[in-house]
C-alpha cells in the first residue's frame, strides 16, 4: 500500500495539544505518536552505537535550497554560523530554483546516483514520492542513534515530513494557506472576512458591487491553494479504494462555487504565465480586496503595500463546519544515495538548520512559522505575536494545520487537476464533463502507481 | 571509390613486407580523420535512438530504480489511452505553429524583400536591423515579449487601449496564446526570409524584366510572371527547412506559456519534455520521442522526394 | 533621409540597380516605399529598444500605468544587481566556457572529418558519409532522454563536459566544409603533396586558406548557436554552478518576477547582458552573418 488515507491521518494526528501530550507520554527517542512501535522495532539495533553517525574527518557538503535572492543574506548567515560552530564540516549552499526545479534536479541526480547534494529541501507534497522511491534517507535510525530530540517539533509538522510512519525528512520552513486582505479598506467599509463559506459568496459579490474590484483571487498555479476547500467539504480526493472523488456531488459543488465567483467577476482564477506576480500586483494596486496565498509571504506583502494595512485571515469554514488548512513550505532531507560520511555530516547540518535558533531567525525575517512547541506555546510565542500581530489568526488555528495527502501519485495527480481547473475556470470548460474526464485520467494515474 | 577497390592489390612487392602496405596505411590514416566525428555521432546520435526504442517498451519512471519490459503498454497508452488526446492535441498545435511560421517566413519574408529591395546605404542598414532579431538569443527575445505582452503593464495592451481597443490577456487565453508565440517567432524569422529571398532575387537576370517591360508588362505582372516562378526553388527550400525546424520549437513556448493555457500551446517537443522532466515518465516520453523521430523522418523523406521532382527552374 | 546611390553589398547587387532606377520615374511610390520601410524597421527594432529602455528604469517607473518611452532617470545599477545578486557573472563564465568548448570540438572534428570525406581515400567513405547526413535528421529534441541518462551515469550533470560533449560534433559543419573542400581543385592538393606537406599540413596551408569564407561564416553560426543554446543546457545543468545565461535569464523570470511584476527592469537588464556579445559580433561581421544563412540556403 502506497497511500495512507487522509482521514486516518487526521484521526492519528488529532489536535496539536493532544499530540504533544501523547508524544510527551511516549517518552521514546523517536517521539512520534503513531509510529513509535514500528520505528522502535526497526531502529532498536541502531540505537546501540551512536558512533556510527559521528563525523570524523573534514568534509565539504552541499545544500540545495529554493530560497531566492531575497533570502540570500539569511542563507549566507545561517551557513556561516554553522561553519563556525564546528571545524570538520564545510557547507556550500546552492540555489537551484523553484521547488519544481529542485524536484527535477533531485530526481535526476537520484536516478543517476551521482551529483547528489548532502541536504536538499523539498516542498511538502513531494515527501510521499521521495519516501516511496527511497530518495530520502529514513532518518529514524539517526534520530535514535544520536538521541536527537524531535519532541519539540509541532506534531502536525513532524507528521507532514513522514511517509508511511518513517521520518524521511524534518520540518524546515513552513507556512499555511491564508487570505490576505486590505485591512484599511475593510475598516472603512465595516467588512470582515466571513467565517463561513455560505457567507463568503455574498460577501465577494458585495465587495465587487460596492467597489468594482475583485473580492478575492484564487491561485490556480498550485492546487494547494484550493484543495483545502475541497477537503473541508469532505471530499477525500483519493478515497480508501484508491479512487479519485473529484467528480462527486460535493466536489462539483465546490468547483461550481468557485466558477460562480469567477463568472460573476467577484473573483478570478489566477492561472498561466506570471499568474502569481500579477495577482500580487493586483493586490498592491488595490484591484482586488483580498487574495488567497501562503502565509510565508507576509513580510513581502507588508513591505509592498505602504499605502494600506495588510490583514491576514483564515479561509472561511466549509458547510461541514471544518476549517482545516494544510501545511506548506518545505522540509529537509538527506538523499539516500550519498555515502555514509556525507550523510553523517548532512545529519549534523540538518539538526542545525531545523534547530530553534535558525528557525526563529526565519520566522522573524520572513512569514514562515515557528516550528517549535517551545516557541508556539510559550512566552516566546507571545513575543513573536507582539511583533507580528497578523499571525494571531494562524496561532489561533495552529491545531487545524494538517499534513498533506501522502501519495506517491500526488504530483501527477496535482498537475492533472490544475490543468483541468484552468480549463473549467478560465476557458469555459463544462464543470461536470470536465470533472468526469479528469477523474478518469487521475484514476489511471493512481492505478499506475498502486 | 575506384582507388579503394584497387587497394586490395599490393603495389610494391618487397622482401621485407611491412605489416601494412604503404597504401593500406594511407587509407587507415585517411580513415582516422573521420573517426572522432563518427564516434561522437555514434554515441550521441545513433545509440540514443536505439536506446529510445528500448525504453519505450519499459515502464521506467525516473523515480524508481528498477524497470521491466511491458510490451506495447506505452504505445497503447499514447495512441488509444489517456495519452491519445494529448498526443493529437500537441500534433495539432505543432502543425498550426509550423503553418504560422512558414507563412510568416515565406509571405512576410517575400513582402519585406520587395519592400527593402533598394540599393542604398540607408536601406542596407535597415535590412541589417530587420535581420538582427535572428541573432538575438531566444531567451532574451522571449522575456521581452513576455514584458511587451503583459496583460496589465504591457506596452502592447497600452497601445491597444490608446486606440480604443480592449486589453487582451495575450498569453493566458487559448485563442491568443499560440498567436502570441507566433508573434515572437515572426519577429525573429521574418528578416531571415527577407534575406533569403533578396539574395535569390539578385540572381535573377535583369534581361527578363527588360523583355517584359518591352512587352508592356506592369509591376504586378512582372512579379507574378517572372519573380515568383523564378524564386520557386528558394520558396521550396524555405518551406522544407522552416517546416523541419519549426517542428522542433520548444524554447519560446517554454518561456512564454509553458505549454498553457490548458495545453493550447503544448507543442510536440514540450509534450516529450513534460513527460520526461516534469512527470519523470521516461517510458512515455521515449515513446513520444520515437514517434516524433518517425514524423521528422517521414517529412524529410517526403520533402526530399518532392524537391527532386519539382525544382524545374534554373537561375 | 539622404538616399545616395552608393552600392554597398557586392558587385552582383549592381545588376539590380538598373531595375531600381525605374523607381525614379514614380517619385510618389518611391517615397511611400521609403516611409513604409522606415516604419517596418522601427517596429522590428522596437522590442530591442524596449528591452534596453526598460533595463534602465526604476522599479516604480516600470509599474506606471502609462509606460514611459524614455527612462525618466537612469538606473544602471539594475545591471549590477543582475550581475551580482542574480549571479550573472557566473552564468557569463559558464556560457563562455561552454561556447568555447563547443567551438573547439565542432571546428576540430568538423575540419578533420571534412578532410577525410572530401580528400581522404578509404573503403566505405561514401556510405559513412551517409551516417553524417543521417545525423542531420536526428535533433537533440528526439534523443535527449538517453543522452541525459548517459551523461548522468558518467557523472556529467552540472559539468562543462556534460554541456559540451553531446554538442561536440556537428553534422551540419562537416557537411558544409566537405562541400567546400570538394570544390577545391585537386591540383592544389597534389601540389601541396609534392611540396612535402603532410595531411594536416595540407589542411592548414591549402584547404583552410582556400575556404576561409565558408569556415568563417559556418563557425560564426556555430558560435551563435552555442551562445544561444537553451534546450540541452536547461536539461543537463540545473545547478546554478553551471547554469548558462539563457537558462539563468528564463529563471530570472521565475524568481525575481515571482515577487512582483516590477522586476521586469532587472529581467530586461539580464536580457541585454545575454545578447551583447552576439549583437556586437553581428555588427562587426554583419555581411558574413547575413550571407551565412543564404549561403547555406543555396547549397
Amino acid at each position: 500500500m502506497k497511500k495512507i488515507s487522509r482521514r486516518s491521518f487526521l484521526i492519528a494526528t488529532g489536535a496539536i495539544a493532544a499530540a504533544t501530550a501523547m508524544t510527551a507520554c511516549s517518552g521514546g527517542s523517536t517521539g512520534k505518536a503513531n509510529t513509535t512501535a514500528s520505528s522502535a522495532a526497526s531502529a532498536a539495533p541502531e540505537t546501540v552505537d551512536p558512533s556510527k553517525y559521528e563525523v570524523t574527518e573534514p568534509i565539504t557538503i552541499t545544500w540545495w535550497h529554493a530560497l531566492e535572492s531575497q533570502y540570500d543574506e539569511l542563507v549566507a548567515d545561517v551557513v556561516k554560523k554553522f561553519n563556525a560552530t564546528q571545524s570538520l564540516i564545510t557547507v556550500e549552499a546552492q540555489y537551484i530554483g523553484s521547488y519544481k526545479d529542485i524536484n527535477e534536479a533531485l530526481v535526476a541526480a537520484h536516478a543517476a546516483g551521482t551529483g547528489l547534494p548532502a541536504v536538499a529541501v523539498a516542498n511538502t507534497d513531494y515527501v510521499a514520492s521521495y519516501g516511496d522511491s527511497g530518495l530520502y534517507e529514513n532518518l529514524d535510525p539517526y534520530i535514535a542513534g544520536t538521541g536527537y530530540d524531535v519532541d519539540d517539533f509541532s506534531a502536525g509538522l513532524l507528521l507532514s515530513s513522514q511517509y508511511e510512519g518513517k521520518q524521511v525528512a524534518l520540518p524546515f520552513l513552513h507556512s499555511t494557506q491564508v487570505i490576505y486582505y486590505n485591512k484599511t479598506m475593510a475598516d472603512e467599509n465595516g467588512w470582515t472576512i466571513p467565517e463561513k463559506i455560505e457567507d463568503f459568496t455574498p460577501f465577494l459579490a458585495e465587495v465587487h458591487s460596492k467597489k468594482g474590484i475583485y473580492g478575492t483571487v484564487v491561485p490556480g498555479w498550485d492546487q494547494w491553494y484550493f484543495e483545502t476547500m475541497y477537503l473541508n467539504e469532505g471530499v477525500q480526493i483519493i478515497t480508501g479504494d484508491n479512487d479519485c472523488d473529484l467528480n462527486s456531488e460535493t466536489a462539483l459543488g465546490v468547483t461550481n462555487m468557485i466558477k460562480g465567483w469567477c463568472d460573476a467577476g467577484d473573483a478570478y482564477f489566477a492561472a498561466g504565465t506570471d499568474a502569481s506576480a500579477t495577482m500580487r500586483q493586483n493586490f498592491y494596486d488595490q484591484k482586488t480586496f483580498s487574495v488567497m496565498h501562503t502565509s510565508s509571504l507576509y513580510n513581502n506583502y507588508v513591505s509592498k503595500c505602504p499605502d494600506f494595512e495588510v490583514g491576514m485571515a483564515w479561509y472561511p469554514a466549509a458547510t461541514t463546519g471544518d476549517k482545516n488548512s494544510e501545511v506548506g513550505g518545505c522540509v529537509l532531507g538527506i538523499p539516500s544515495k550519498n555515502d555514509q560520511a556525507t550523510k553523517n555530516a548532512a545529519w549534523q547540518f540538518l539538526q542545525f538548520l531545523c534547530g530553534k535558533e535558525v528557525n526563529m531567525e526565519w520566522a522573524e525575517g520572513t512569514g514562515y512559522l515557528p516550528t517549535r512547541n517551545s516557541v508556539l506555546n510559550t512566552e516566546e510565542g507571545k513575543e513573536f505575536l507582539e511583533k507580528k500581530p497578523a499571525f494571531q489568526c494562524i496561532f489561533d488555528n495552529l491545531n487545524l494545520i494538517n499534513p498533506r495527502i501522502q501519495n506517491a501519485a500526488w504530483s501527477e495527480l496535482a498537475t492533472t487537476w490544475k490543468n483541468y481547473m484552468e480549463v473549467m475556470m478560465n476557458q469555459d470548460g463544462d464543470v461536470t464533463s470536465g470533472s468526469n474526464d479528469m477523474v478518469t485520467e487521475i484514476n489511471e494515474i493512481l492505478e499506475d502507481h498502486a | 571509390m575506384k582507388q579503394a577497390a584497387a587497394g586490395s592489390t599490393p603495389v610494391v612487392k618487397a622482401d621485407k613486407k611491412p605489416f601494412f602496405s604503404q597504401r593500406t596505411l594511407s587509407k587507415i590514416v585517411d580513415f582516422l580523420f573521420v573517426v572522432p566525428a563518427l564516434v561522437l555521432l555514434a554515441v550521441f546520435t545513433y545509440y540514443p535512438i536505439v536506446k529510445l526504442v528500448q525504453i519505450s517498451f519499459t515502464d521506467w519512471n525516473l523515480l524508481n530504480d528498477t524497470w521491466k519490459y511491458v510490451g506495447l503498454k506505452n504505445w497503447n497508452w499514447l495512441f488509444a489511452g489517456s495519452g491519445a488526446k494529448y498526443l493529437w492535441n500537441s500534433l495539432k498545435v505543432t502543425f498550426l505553429y509550423s503553418m504560422g511560421e512558414i507563412l510568416v517566413t515565406m509571405v512576410g519574408g517575400m513582402l519585406l524583400a520587395l519592400l527593402f529591395n533598394r540599393l542604398t546605404s540607408s536601406f542596407s542598414l535597415m535590412r541589417a536591423f530587420v535581420f538582427v532579431p535572428k541573432y538575438v538569443a531566444m531567451s532574451s527575445a522571449a522575456v521581452v515579449f513576455l514584458w511587451i505582452l503583459n496583460t496589465d503593464a504591457g506596452v502592447l495592451n497600452y497601445m491597444l487601449q490608446c486606440i480604443g481597443l480592449p486589453a487582451v490577456d495575450w498569453l493566458n487565453q487559448q485563442s491568443t496564446a499560440l498567436p502570441s508565440v507566433l508573434m515572437l517567432t515572426g519577429w525573429r524569422v521574418i528578416g531571415y526570409g527577407m534575406m533569403i529571398y533578396l539574395s535569390a532575387m539578385i540572381g535573377i537576370s535583369p534581361e527578363y524584366y527588360e523583355a517584359a517591360s518591352l512587352d508592356g508588362a506592369n509591376g504586378f505582372q512582372k512579379f507574378f510572371r517572372i519573380t515568383l516562378p523564378l524564386l520557386s526553388p528558394t520558396t521550396l527550400f524555405l518551406l522544407v527547412t522552416t517546416f523541419l525546424s519549426s517542428m522542433k520549437v520548444f524554447q519560446s513556448v517554454d518561456i512564454l506559456t509553458s505549454g498553457g493555457p490548458a495545453r493550447s500551446t503544448e507543442v510536440f517537443v514540450y509534450l516529450i519534455y513534460r513527460y520526461a522532466m516534469v512527470d519523470f515518465r521516461m517510458d512515455r516520453a521515449s515513446t513520444a520521442a520515437v514517434m516524433f523521430f518517425l514524423i521528422l523522418l517521414t517529412i524529410t523523406i517526403l520533402t526530399m522526394k518532392i524537391s527532386d521532382r519539382s525544382v524545374t527552374y534554373d537561375s | 533621409m539622404a538616399d545616395t546611390y552608393t552600392p554597398v553589398d557586392n558587385a552582383a547587387l549592381l545588376k539590380e540597380v538598373n531595375e531600381l532606377h525605374k523607381h525614379k520615374k514614380r517619385p510618389v511610390r518611391y517615397h511611400i516605399q521609403t516611409v513604409v520601410a522606415v516604419i517596418v524597421t522601427i517596429i522590428m527594432l522596437f522590442p530591442l529598444y524596449w528591452m534596453i529602455a526598460t533595463s534602465f528604469k526604476s522599479a516604480e517607473e516600470v509599474q506606471l500605468v502609462i509606460p514611459t518611452l524614455f527612462p525618466h532617470e537612469f538606473h544602471p545599477e539594475n545591471y549590477l544587481n543582475v550581475l551580482h545578486k542574480a549571479n550573472f557573472v557566473k552564468y557569463y563564465w559558464n556560457t563562455i566556457v561552454m561556447t568555447a568548448g563547443i567551438l573547439f570540438f565542432q571546428v576540430s572534428t568538423g575540419i578533420l572529418a571534412a578532410y577525410g570525406f572530401a580528400v581522404g581515400r578509404f573503403k566505405g567513405r561514401a556510405a559513412l558519409f551517409y551516417v553524417v547526413l543521417g545525423a542531420l535528421m536526428i535533433p537533440h529534441q528526439v534523443t535527449f532522454i538517453p543522452i541525459y541518462i548517459m551523461c548522468a551515469n558518467w557523472n556529467l550533470c552540472d559539468t562543462f563536459l556534460g554541456l559540451i560533449l553531446p554538442e561536440a560534433v556537428s553534422a551540419y559543419y562537416i557537411f558544409m566544409l566537405r562541400n567546400t573542400f570538394l570544390s577545391i581543385d585537386q591540383s592544389y592538393i597534389d601540389a601541396g603533396r609534392i611540396d612535402g606537406l603532410s595531411r594536416l599540413g595540407t589542411i592548414w596551408y591549402v584547404l583552410m586558406p582556400m575556404s576561409k569564407a565558408t569556415i568563417f561564416t559556418v563557425t560564426l553560426v556555430t558560435f551563435t548557436n552555442g551562445w544561444n543554446a537553451y534546450f540541452w543546457p536547461k536539461i543537463i545543468a540545473k545547478n546554478e554552478v553551471r547554469r548558462v545565461l539563457t537558462v539563468g535569464l528564463a529563471q530570472l523570470k521565475n524568481t525575481f518576477a515571482g515577487q512582483a511584476v516590477s522586476n521586469y527592469h532587472e529581467i530586461m537588464a539580464g536580457a541585454v547582458l545575454a545578447i551583447i556579445p552576439v549583437v556586437i559580433l553581428f555588427l562587426i561581421f554583419q555581411k558574413y552573418m547575413m550571407t551565412g544563412y543564404s549561403k547555406a540556403a543555396m547549397k
